[in-house]
């Protein structure tokens, strides 16, 4: 189901939720991803700058970018598939591999890092059980650590998919897994 | 050059060292440095690759009164700029890149195939940074194949991206790329897909470090084993202008030599492998005559007089001749010769066909469907070019027959039986030579100096790389002597003289001479007498 | 004004007017209140004038290096029939800085507004807001706003009927700091990695996709309306000479009252920290300071009376930056907070230099050490010779931004260094 976009944020739609409806392949020949890709290059002069903008829509359906998606998205563009790699692996969002229904982001940067930011890294990874850069086997979180995520002065922060949480003192951190984990049933 | 002396471009005056030079509007302070004779050091810049990203930081140079070191590969020379190569702040910052290339650089010297021609090695000599201060464990990262015959050390990597940007700027194939970034940062294919590309090998060369090896080479010769002799790659008729590196009388690597004209700074990977076989097999290596049933090893004198008598004998009833086109210029000038000494009218070459390859930025260099370096010589000495897969035309009962080279795959069985003379003239011997009167030993394109000609009618000289085996010489030698023996020319010893003779006697060489020629050859037909004056490339 | 906490200070409201405010975020709201207006007025005006108002304001840019804005402008080439173009950059990633997302969330108008004047002042056809990726609730934010604005009439065809056409597009990243880096972020923009270029080609001859581009911060933008509505003088009434004008400033560490707060610029650094943010939440005293985010020089506790504006904070041997002050109370080990700054420049690094890409990771791998207890004192030595391979020598100053913490923490806490040293290191002195 196509939602509404106006061209001018096709390549700004948030691409790290939790519900990813996933896509037929080939993707961007028919139906909501050609039409993604047609509003994409309709905004830029060359067909290469709509390259993030579609590795965004493949997170966004699928929650990852694997080596076919990339060569899809490389046809797409009349680019290299080992360009895409380069590209996908030069970001730190793109996920290189499949991840739990929540990517939670602890941000462990100076700011907060003066504010606690490793325990409360800790505290996620203990109440989600599991490891860094893992995922929990129950299959919901995948945590690992960030730098600055750009609200210092609400530390701790953490990103959770597409969501801000703010102010996260280590004390918060089971309540904010707990809330996540009736959410996902 | 010519160009500069005397206008008609804008140019810029700039001082480098304290020595004051001339070059064009646009020229980058890198090259203006190296019209005086100084070489910046340099990793990312290489002069074959057109884009520059200044990312390697090694060619800082001082300008003088600035605070700031710039690139010199993309500093654009201005009139009246002083550049200091050499300054103390610009030797600073080079040892420094050193060093901090050599964090996390293993040291793989003694077993890495780059030792002895590597340009990290190269460059901490000469700044002298040879002392590390790394308390810390190395990053250790692991080894790709990244082509089923390319190698990558990721490790020994310093990301000069020569490598990406050769894939991707000279070969527009888009298949080499810097993954992940920062100290991460390796060079990577994309997964599970190897490079294809009939030009790869070049990566390996213009890589300064070991991060690059071919798989062939690896292990197999130290820098300091080889010796280097410039020739001509015998692949196909584009004739590119190489390296031919050989250890213990053996071919181990060939690489390019630049030549603007030919094949710019690089040669494709066809014409890299095709020698690897080269060291092998059986080789004719004295001269034999026919004694019954069988070919008798003699000596060349005995098989000079042999041969003259019974030519003699034979007399000028015509007959066939057959060489092979990756016969250099001067053997089939005098093959041709004993042709007309013996009343043949006509002899054929058939040249291997191969599927062709391009270099799209570098127009000129091709893997050509002509798999052989002489077949315009053929053509130029008067041969018939026949089908490779044609079966030799038939010589008459009592017919004279010459093969120089041709490997006869596809002669008939009892090939020259009928003959009232068979000469081979080769290298090896093939079965259908067996039949021959008279076989002569001769040197390979290695092993002999001499020159070939191009597809365009560019003559261009190869040097002698290896010692022939036995008492093999180089065909035109034996032919003139067996000319000379026929009281038709004298004989001939060195190959300029064979050279001279050969171009006062066929128009299209008409001028060239050994010295003339140099190591950037010269066109047929074109203003070689302008050429004989020597070039610079001579004697350094 | 200030978000989320409110002080006494005299503070204006001139980017912050609607911190807490959601009803500006509509268009309804921003029309409501005067908003747009001003790019009614600059439609109608020449570039040249709409550039000289903030050439003579002193806007100076607010993305850290604080080069004048008009002067930026007045680059870009006035009649070679290019397509021009406006990159917004809003990829703040500055550990310390968080300002251009209040101005994001609470105001998306007021930057839409903002960029579409500067594009008139360039000329420019197309306007790109590259919002950084981890941004998703304010570029939905902004995406509702943008896309409001495209069908009230604001951007695209006859801007509000004025006969001016200029497109906006906005652009997420995907997770790179150097993307913030003016040529960083044109490649990213254009589907390459973030790496930074060297200047030249400087971006107002061949930017975005080669052509004429300027790229400007979101503070910087959002501060043109109202020096269009109002004037270069109104601008002037705060600030100093040299650094003109108000800025937000973000406040982090160990404060009672972080946030962001707008202040004029050049009141004492002391002020903000005691006043305005309370000081330390539990009274200890303030050890360290970094006042422009990770990129400035340490200031220590008593070296906090300093003016902020871009000369003061010069003078008092750190700079201005992006006026993000990182408050370390005197029970913060500074050689481990060093080591985590020291760590965001290694993870950041695009990788193309050599003195970045194993520079920063050798500083990381030398502070580690140092921390835990295997250091000597001619690690220090080694550092303070890194820091001057690491200045001036690469395309960007990324590495020459770990430099500025590095060797300030090196000079004002050496202590600290030392205690972590081997005993008989420093006993022998080595």
């Amino acid at each position: 189901m196509t939602r509404r976009i106006h061209p001018s944020v096709v390549g700004a739609q948030p691409f790290q939720v939790a519900t990813r409806e996933g896509i037929e392949s080939p993707m961007f020949e028919g139906g909501e991803g050609l039409e993604r890709l047609e509003m994409a290059l309709s905004r830029y002069p060359t067909k290469q700058a709509a390259l993030l903008p579609l590795l965004h829509f493949v997170q966004e359906k699928k929650g990852w970018v694997s080596p076919p998606d990339m060569e899809e998205v490389a046809t797409a563009l009349d680019l290299t598939p080992a360009y895409v790699h380069s590209i996908v692996t030069f970001y730190t969002m793109y996920n290189k591999h499949p991840v739990g229904t929540y990517l939670v982001q602890v941000c462990t940067c100076i700011a907060c890092h003066l504010n606690k930011g490793e325990e409360v890294l800790h505290r996620f990874l203990d109440e989600a059980g599991t490891r860094e850069g893992e995922t929990s086997e129950d299959g919901v979180f995948t945590v690992i650590e960030a730098e600055c995520l750009g609200a210092c002065g609400f530390a701790t922060a953490v990103q959770i998919n597409d969501e801000y949480f703010e102010d996260v003192s280590p004390e918060k951190v089971a309540d904010i897994v707990g809330e996540l984990r009736r959410r996902s049933v | 050059m010519s160009d500069l002396d005397g206008g008609g471009l804008d140019t810029v005056t700039l001082t480098i060292d304290g020595v004051e030079v001339t070059v064009p509007k646009g020229t980058r302070v890198i090259e203006a440095a190296e019209r005086t004779g100084v070489v910046v050091p340099r990793y990312c810049y290489h002069p074959g690759i057109p884009t520059r990203p200044a990312q390697c930081r090694m060619c800082l140079v001082e300008i003088e009164g600035q605070p700031k070191l710039q690139p010199s590969c993309v500093l654009e020379a201005q009139d009246g700029m002083s550049i200091l190569t050499a300054s103390e702040t610009a030797e600073k910052a080079r040892q420094s890149v050193i060093e901090f290339l050599l964090v996390n650089h293993p040291l793989d010297c003694p077993i890495c195939d780059a030792a002895g021609q590597c340009m990290l090695q190269d460059y901490a000599y000469v700044t002298t940074q040879l002392k590390s201060r790394v308390d810390e464990p190395k990053t250790v990262m692991g080894r790709d194949r990244i082509a089923d015959d390319i190698l990558y050390f990721a490790d020994r990597c310093i990301i000069c991206t020569r490598c990406v940007r050769f894939m991707r700027d000279v070969a527009e194939d888009d298949s080499l790329v810097v993954a992940q970034r920062g100290h991460k940062a390796y060079i990577d294919t994309f997964p599970g897909r190897d490079l294809d590309n009939p030009f790869q090998g070049n990566i390996v060369d213009v890589c300064p470090v070991g991060a690059l090896v071919h798989e062939d080479f690896v292990f197999k010769a130290r820098a300091w084993d080889m010796d280097a002799t410039a020739g001509i790659c015998p692949g196909c008729s584009t004739g590119c202008n190489v390296t031919i590196d050989t250890k213990e009388n053996q071919i181990v690597r060939l690489k390019p030599r630049h030549n603007a004209e030919v094949n710019s700074y690089w040669m494709c990977d066809h014409g890299r492998k095709h020698l690897v076989m080269s060291n092998r097999g059986i080789r004719a290596e004295v001269p034999m005559i026919r004694d019954g049933d069988s070919l008798r090893a003699t000596d060349w004198p005995t098989a000079i007089a042999w041969i003259a008598a019974r030519i003699r004998q034979a007399g000028s009833n015509g007959g066939l001749g057959i060489a092979s086109p990756n016969s250099s210029n001067e053997n089939l000038f005098y093959f041709s010769r004993l042709l007309s000494r013996l009343g043949i009218d006509r002899w054929e070459y058939s040249v291997p066909q191969g599927s062709t390859a391009s270099l799209p930025t570098v127009p000129r260099l091709e893997l050509r469907a002509d798999r052989a370096a002489n077949g315009k010589g053929g053509e130029l000495f008067g041969g018939t070019r026949v089908d490779a897969e044609a079966v030799p035309s038939p010589a008459r009962a009592g017919e004279t027959i010459v093969v120089l080279e041709d490997g006869l795959a596809e002669a008939p069985d009892g090939f020259g039986s009928e003959a009232g003379f068979f000469l081979y003239v080769g290298s090896r011997l093939p079965d259908a030579a067996r039949e021959a009167d008279a076989v002569l030993p001769i040197a390979t394109f290695a092993e002999m100096d001499g020159t070939f000609t191009n597809f365009e009618g560019r003559v261009q000289r190869f040097h002698r790389a290896l010692q022939a085996p036995g008492i093999a010489r180089p065909a035109w030698m034996v032919l003139a002597r067996v000319l000379a023996a026929l009281d038709d020319l004298e004989p001939v010893s060195d190959v300029g003289a064979a050279l001279d003779a050969m171009a006062s006697a066929t128009a299209a060489f008409a001028g060239m001479s050994w010295q003339g020629l140099g190591l950037k050859g010269a066109l047929v037909g074109g203003d070689a007498a302008a050429v004989g004056a020597a070039p610079a490339e001579i004697d350094g | 004004m200030s978000w989320p906490h409110r002080h006494e200070l005299e503070t204006t409201t001139l980017l912050s007017r609607s911190q807490g405010d959601e009803s500006a975020r509509t268009l309804a709201g921003w029309v409501g209140t005067g908003g747009y207006e001003r790019l009614r007025q600059a439609a109608s005006m020449e570039p040249e004038a709409v550039t000289e108002i903030v050439k003579d304001s002193g806007l100076r840019g607010r993305g850290g290096a604080g080069f004048p804005t008009g002067l930026k402008w007045s680059f870009m080439p006035k009649d070679d029939g290019k397509p021009h173009y406006l990159c917004c950059n809003a990829d703040e990633s500055e550990p310390g800085a968080f300002k251009d997302r209040e101005i994001l969330r609470w105001t998306p108008h007021l930057l839409v507004e903002g960029c579409l004047i500067a594009a008139k002042a360039i000329r420019a056809e197309h306007v790109y807001i590259y919002v950084r990726g981890e941004f998703f609730p304010y570029t939905k934010i902004l995406n509702a706003a943008v896309t409001e604005a495209y069908e009230g009439g604001y951007i695209g065809n006859d801007i509000m009927g004025t006969g001016w056409s200029c497109e906006l597009t906005v652009h997420t990243g995907a997770g790179a700091y150097i993307a913030g880096e003016e040529t960083g972020l044109m490649n990213s923009l254009m589907g390459n990695r973030a790496e930074p270029w060297m200047k030249p080609p400087f971006p107002a001859q061949a930017g975005a996709f080669g052509m004429p581009t300027t790229v400007n911060n979101v503070e910087t933008i959002a501060t043109v309306p109202g020096i269009l509505e109002h004037g270069a003088d109104w601008y002037r009434q705060w600030g100093t000479e040299k650094s003109p004008g108000t800025k937000l400033w973000c406040c982090s560490g160990h404060l009672a009252k972080p946030g962001n707060y707008e202040l004029e610029l050049g009141i004492s650094l002391k002020d903000i920290i005691f006043d305005v943010c309370g000081g330390t939440p539990d009274g200890k005293k303030v050890k360290a300071v970094i006042p422009g985010g990770s990129s400035t020089a340490f200031l220590t506790g008593d070296e906090l009376d300093c003016a902020t504006c871009y000369e003061g904070m010069a003078e008092a041997g750190s700079s201005l930056g992006t006026a993000s002050p990182i408050v370390m109370d005197e029970d913060t080990d500074i050689v481990v907070a060093m080591r985590r700054i020291a760590q965001f420049y290694a993870h950041e690094s695009c990788g193309q230099c050599v003195q970045c890409r194993e520079g920063t990771e050798w500083v990381v791998k030398i502070l580690q050490r140092i921390e835990a207890g295997d250091g000597k004192l001619s690690d220090l030595d080694t550092l303070y010779e890194l820091c001057e391979q690491m200045t001036g020598r690469t395309i960007c100053v990324l590495a020459d931004s770990v430099v500025f913490p590095l060797r300030s923490s090196m000079d004002k806490f050496r202590g600290e260094y030392e205690a972590k040293m081997r005993p008989s290191a420093v006993a022998v002195g080595g």
